[in-house]
């Protein structure tokens, strides 16, 4: 009985934290402007760089891709960067500079094996190759609206400003794995980069949206510094700090469109940003299974069975979780069916199973290559024969230790 | 050259991607010309009473609508992605027996043909429509064992005259038998959902019209397969 009460405390705190999240997110989306550019009646628009580092056929490549052909404003370079040739998202981008034959895009091709972060890696060329002196760091799934550029250059006319991320909103859902990653997206992850920024003061840096000065990087070392890195997204962030500059989350929303992926997909995802949070985050990732309430009120069905209490507590989270992510899927203005959010407690239970797995396992696939990862995230190559698991298991107690 | 698959369903019949979506999605991912061949299914066996009974085949009285709704669409794709559309249909002759079954594209059809006339009338309307007529997955498949459609093969030296290209690759599988007989060729995805987008594709080394894409493969000049993989 005192643990099913134990259990109940719990889950009341991981609302609390889920009811502050959505206060967080009202606050910050309500805001009609960002906090770093209100001072400045005068907006300034320096020449933009955008690196765009592809690898294969995102959902809606040829539309986010246009999205940032057709940027109000005054003066941007488009850099597109492959590993191959052959890649299939070339021919993608070659349709996209038939249909804008007036704007500056430009295709760089380089097989680069300078570190193991493949997305750095893919960086390394556009980054010499751009012309102006700031860069806004852009992934393939990001698609944009035409004040995008205008609005998120914005707090940059503030000199103290190091770096500008966004937050983000997952949609375009047409399966069962594009589903999950877009509820996740729109309630766990815009919740808490929201939360961590309004009450804690903590910037967390999503890499899909980076705009960054060239002086700043090459004061942290440049893109050399994180080329082993797997969160380098987060990292680049930190020493911005470090560096004194600020970092300002923009409330622009950007879209991810995630439309067609499976399940696996979902799942190596999150067990992916779940070993990064570990490694970054230490003994704060435990706190973490605690704001996922409706794991929590599963946990009580396999202790005590299933009795009234055990299924009214799952049933009456359940409900609150499904009616919290549908406002705030509401809020970030989500094109998603209302019957999808029904969805939302599968999601969080799987959610909660996934997050054990950074504790049994320290590796990573990306990209189609094995990794191991150590303290910050940094990679190694994972060795494929003799003795891999000794080489695991060492591994593992040594980034523990260290 | 040219990216193509010209070979694709639609909820117009046994797809499970509806036409504007199956657009989109070869539209996004940079393809240059698709032809949307829906099942026209003869309706003088079980097995093609079930199909035109829950609508999985096109009709006399629905391909008017079907043509329209592809033009609409062709029009709408050639303006955002510089996508080709071409209208299309599977003549779909099944049989209990995979000997006595065969599925035929015409692409670039103007008027319905029924898949309950036979090979030869089929043929030579296509013809006068200049329709491109492509004998789809003549070998056994590893997929599709339960409905291989061997007829035009196994009756090629009949038939070989009126067919203007063999799909020498289907979806996963390739039929090297047509390449050695010299047969002009194509490939195709049989796309009814959006896995099958990643399979094998056609590449054309000509010009981005209708007109050129059939002449092209007909002479079997320029072109190429590759299997298209993400």
């Amino acid at each position: 009985m005192v643990l099913f009460w134990i259990f109940g405390v719990v889950i009341l705190w991981g609302l609390i934290i889920y009811g502050l999240q959505i206060i967080a997110v009202r606050s910050t989306l309500s805001s009609s402007k960002n906090r770093e550019g209100n001072s400045n009646p005068v907006q300034s628009f320096p020449p933009i760089s955008i690196l765009k580092p592809l690898k294969g056929l995102e959902d809606n490549l040829f539309g986010n891709l246009e999205s940032f052909c057709l940027q109000d404003y005054p003066e941007y370079e488009v850099i597109c960067s492959f590993q191959d040739e052959n890649d299939p998202a070339h021919k993608v981008v070659q349709k996209i500079k038939e249909k804008f034959p007036d704007m500056p895009i430009s295709i760089i091709i380089e097989r680069c094996y300078r570190g193991f972060n493949p997305k750095v890696n893919n960086m390394f060329l556009a980054y010499q190759y751009s012309k102006y002196p700031t860069i806004l760091i852009s992934d393939s799934n990001v698609m944009v609206d035409k004040d995008y550029l205008k609005t998120i250059v914005k707090p940059m006319d503030n000199p103290k400003v190091g770096l500008v991320c966004n937050l983000i909103k997952g949609t375009g859902g047409k399966s069962i794995g594009s589903i999950f990653e877009n509820l996740h997206l729109n309630s766990f992850i815009l919740g808490n980069v929201c939360f961590l920024d309004k009450y804690l003061r903590i910037p967390c840096v999503v890499g899909k949206s980076m705009l960054i000065r060239k002086r700043d990087l090459e004061a942290i070392g440049g893109l050399r510094s994180f080329k082993d890195i797997l969160a380098e997204d987060h990292f680049i962030g930190e020493k911005i700090r470090q560096l004194k500059r600020r970092v300002v989350i923009s409330n622009y929303l950007i879209n991810n469109v995630n439309e067609y992926w499976g399940l696996k997909k979902f799942i190596n995802r999150h067990v992916r940003w779940g070993k990064m949070r570990w490694k970054i985050g230490g003994m704060q990732y435990l706190f973490e299974l605690t704001i996922n309430p409706v794991f929590i009120a599963c946990l009580p069905l396999f202790l005590f069975g299933l009795t009234g209490k055990t299924l009214s507590l799952l049933f009456l989270v359940c409900l609150i979780k499904i009616i919290g992510d549908f406002y705030l899927g509401r809020k970030a203005l989500t094109p998603m069916h209302p019957l999808v959010y029904l969805l939302s407690p599968i999601k969080d239970f799987l959610i909660g199973l996934i997050w054990f797995v950074p504790f049994a396992s320290n590796t990573v696939i990306w990209r189609g290559n094995r990794y191991l990862i150590g303290k910050d995230t940094k990679l190694s190559l994972y060795p494929e024969k003799g003795g891999a698991w000794m080489y695991r298991i060492m591994h593992g107690i040594k980034a523990r230790l260290v | 050259m040219l990216l193509c698959d010209l070979h694709i369903h639609t909820t117009h019949s046994d797809g499970s991607v509806e036409l504007r979506r199956t657009v989109d999605l070869f539209g996004q991912a940079g393809f240059d010309v698709i032809a949307i061949t829906d099942h026209v299914v003869n309706g003088d066996n079980a097995f093609g009473k079930l199909a035109r009974r829950f609508n999985f085949s096109i009709k006399e009285d629905s391909f008017k609508a079907y043509m329209s709704h592809i033009t609409q669409e062709a029009e709408r794709a050639w303006d955002r992605y510089g996508l080709l559309v071409i209208p299309g249909v599977e003549i779909t002759k099944n049989s209990f027996s995979s000997d006595k079954s065969a599925h035929i594209l015409l692409i670039d059809i103007k008027e319905f043909i029924p898949a309950s006339w036979g090979y030869e009338k089929i043929f030579l309307e296509a013809k006068k429509q200049d329709a491109l007529i492509v004998a789809c997955h003549p070998h056994r498949t590893s997929e599709k064992s339960f409905i291989d459609t061997l007829f035009l093969w196994n009756n090629r030296d009949k038939y070989a005259r009126y067919i203007d290209a063999w799909e020498i690759a289907n979806r996963d599988d390739v039929f090297n038998v047509i390449s050695l007989k010299k047969y002009p060729y194509i490939a195709g995805s049989d796309f009814h959902k959006v896995r099958h987008l990643y399979s094998w594709k056609s590449m054309l080394n000509c010009k981005k019209d209708i007109e050129s894409i059939k002449q092209c493969i007909r002479s079997n000049w320029g072109v190429a397969i590759t299997l298209f993989r993400n």
